[in-house]
C-alpha cells in the first residue's frame, strides 16, 4: 500500500457494489477524506474507517440498487433471469451436497469445512452467468441467495451445531459472491443509470 | 398537508445539513456536518442512498464537478436543496411544532 493511497482492496470493493450513479462521487469523497486522515492520524486508523466507511455503505448501496431496479420498467425480465440461474444454482447445490455427503465427505466435521467452498463456489459461478445474461437480475439472485441462507439457519438445517460466526460467513459471504464474481471476472459496467449490482 | 410531503428522520437530517451548508455540498461534507452537530457516524453509503432519494423525489438536484487529483480523478458530486425540498422542510418543522406544543415536561417519566 502506497503512502497516502487507500486500501486497494476496499476501493475495488466498493467499485463492485455502489450503483453507478454516485459510485465515482462516493468514492472521491472516500478517498479525499482517506487523504485528510492520514494528515492528522496513522495511516492504519485511517485505513480502518476506510474500511469501516465501505463495508457500513454495502447494505444502503444494495437496498438503493434494489429499488432502481424495482423502478426500472424491465425489471421484471431481471426477476425471471435471476429465478432461472437460481432454480438451476439449488439442483447443482444439491446435486454437490449429495456428493460431498454420501462419497466425499461422510464425516460430518469434514462436511462442515468443504461445504462453505462448495456452495460459495456455485453461487459465485451463477453471480456471474446471471450478469452475462443481465447485469441488474444479479441483485434479485443475491437477495434470494441471502433469504435461502437466512431460512436455512432459522430451520437449522446443519445437523451438527456450528458456531456464529459460521452463520454469519454464510449469510454475509454468499450474496457478496453473486454480487463480486462479475466484477472479478469482467463483466461490464453499465456506464449510466443503471447500477453496479 | 400531503402525505408525500413527510420526510423520513435521515431525509430530515440530511436536507437540514444542506441547508446549512449554505444550500449546497458533496456527500462527504454532509456526513462530517451530521457527525459533528449531533454526533451522529451515519455511513457515507447511507448519506449517498439518501440523497439520491431525495433528489428523485426533486427535494435536492445535483451537478457533477470537475476530477481532482486528490480524489484519485474522480469528480464531484454536489447536491443543491431545492424549492420542494425547502418546502418539505417548513411542513417538518410545522409538524414537529404542533406535535410537541404543550407538551413542555410531559417527556419526564416516559
Amino acid at each position: 500500500m502506497r503512502r497516502n493511497s487507500p486500501p486497494a482492496f476496499a476501493c475495488w470493493f466498493l467499485e463492485s457494489v455502489v450503483p453507478a450513479p454516485y459510485r465515482e462521487a462516493m468514492l472521491g469523497d472516500l478517498i479525499e477524506e482517506y487523504a485528510l486522515r492520514t494528515e492528522s492520524a496513522s495511516p492504519l486508523a485511517a485505513s480502518r474507517w476506510f474500511w469501516s466507511q465501505a463495508c457500513r455503505s454495502v447494505p444502503s448501496m444494495v437496498w438503493s440498487s434494489l429499488r432502481n431496479q424495482l423502478r426500472s420498467r424491465d425489471w421484471l425480465i431481471s426477476m425471471s433471469i435471476a429465478i432461472g440461474v437460481y432454480i438451476v444454482m439449488r439442483i447443482l447445490e444439491h446435486a454437490a451436497d449429495l456428493t460431498i455427503s454420501r462419497w466425499l465427505a461422510p464425516q460430518p466435521t469434514t462436511y462442515v469445512v468443504l461445504a462453505p467452498f462448495v456452495f460459495l463456489g456455485i453461487t459465485s459461478i451463477s453471480g456471474w452467468v446471471a450478469a452475462r445474461i443481465r447485469r441488474g437480475s444479479t441483485i434479485f439472485l443475491a437477495l434470494m441467495v441471502m433469504i435461502t441462507v437466512a431460512i436455512a439457519i432459522y430451520l437449522k438445517v446443519c445437523t451438527i451445531p456450528v458456531p456464529w460466526w459460521y452463520e454469519f460467513g454464510f449469510l454475509t459471504l454468499a450474496p457478496l459472491s453473486v454480487l463480486l464474481t462479475p466484477a472479478v471476472f469482467g463483466v461490464p459496467k453499465p456506464t449510466a443509470g443503471g447500477s453496479a449490482t | 398537508m400531503e402525505r408525500g410531503e413527510l420526510l423520513g428522520s435521515l431525509e430530515h437530517i440530511i436536507l437540514l445539513a444542506l441547508a446549512r451548508l449554505d444550500g449546497s455540498a458533496h456527500g462527504m461534507i454532509v456526513r462530517r456536518e451530521i457527525e459533528e452537530r449531533i454526533g451522529r457516524n451515519v455511513s457515507i453509503g447511507a448519506v449517498y442512498a439518501t440523497l439520491e432519494r431525495l433528489e428523485a423525489k426533486g427535494y435536492v438536484s445535483s451537478f457533477t464537478g470537475e476530477p481532482t487529483p486528490e480524489r484519485g480523478g474522480r469528480a464531484k458530486r454536489l447536491f443543491r436543496v431545492e424549492a420542494a425540498g425547502k418546502r418539505a422542510l417548513q411542513v417538518s418543522e410545522q409538524t414537529i411544532r404542533s406535535m410537541t406544543a404543550g407538551l413542555n415536561g410531559h417527556w419526564e417519566g416516559i
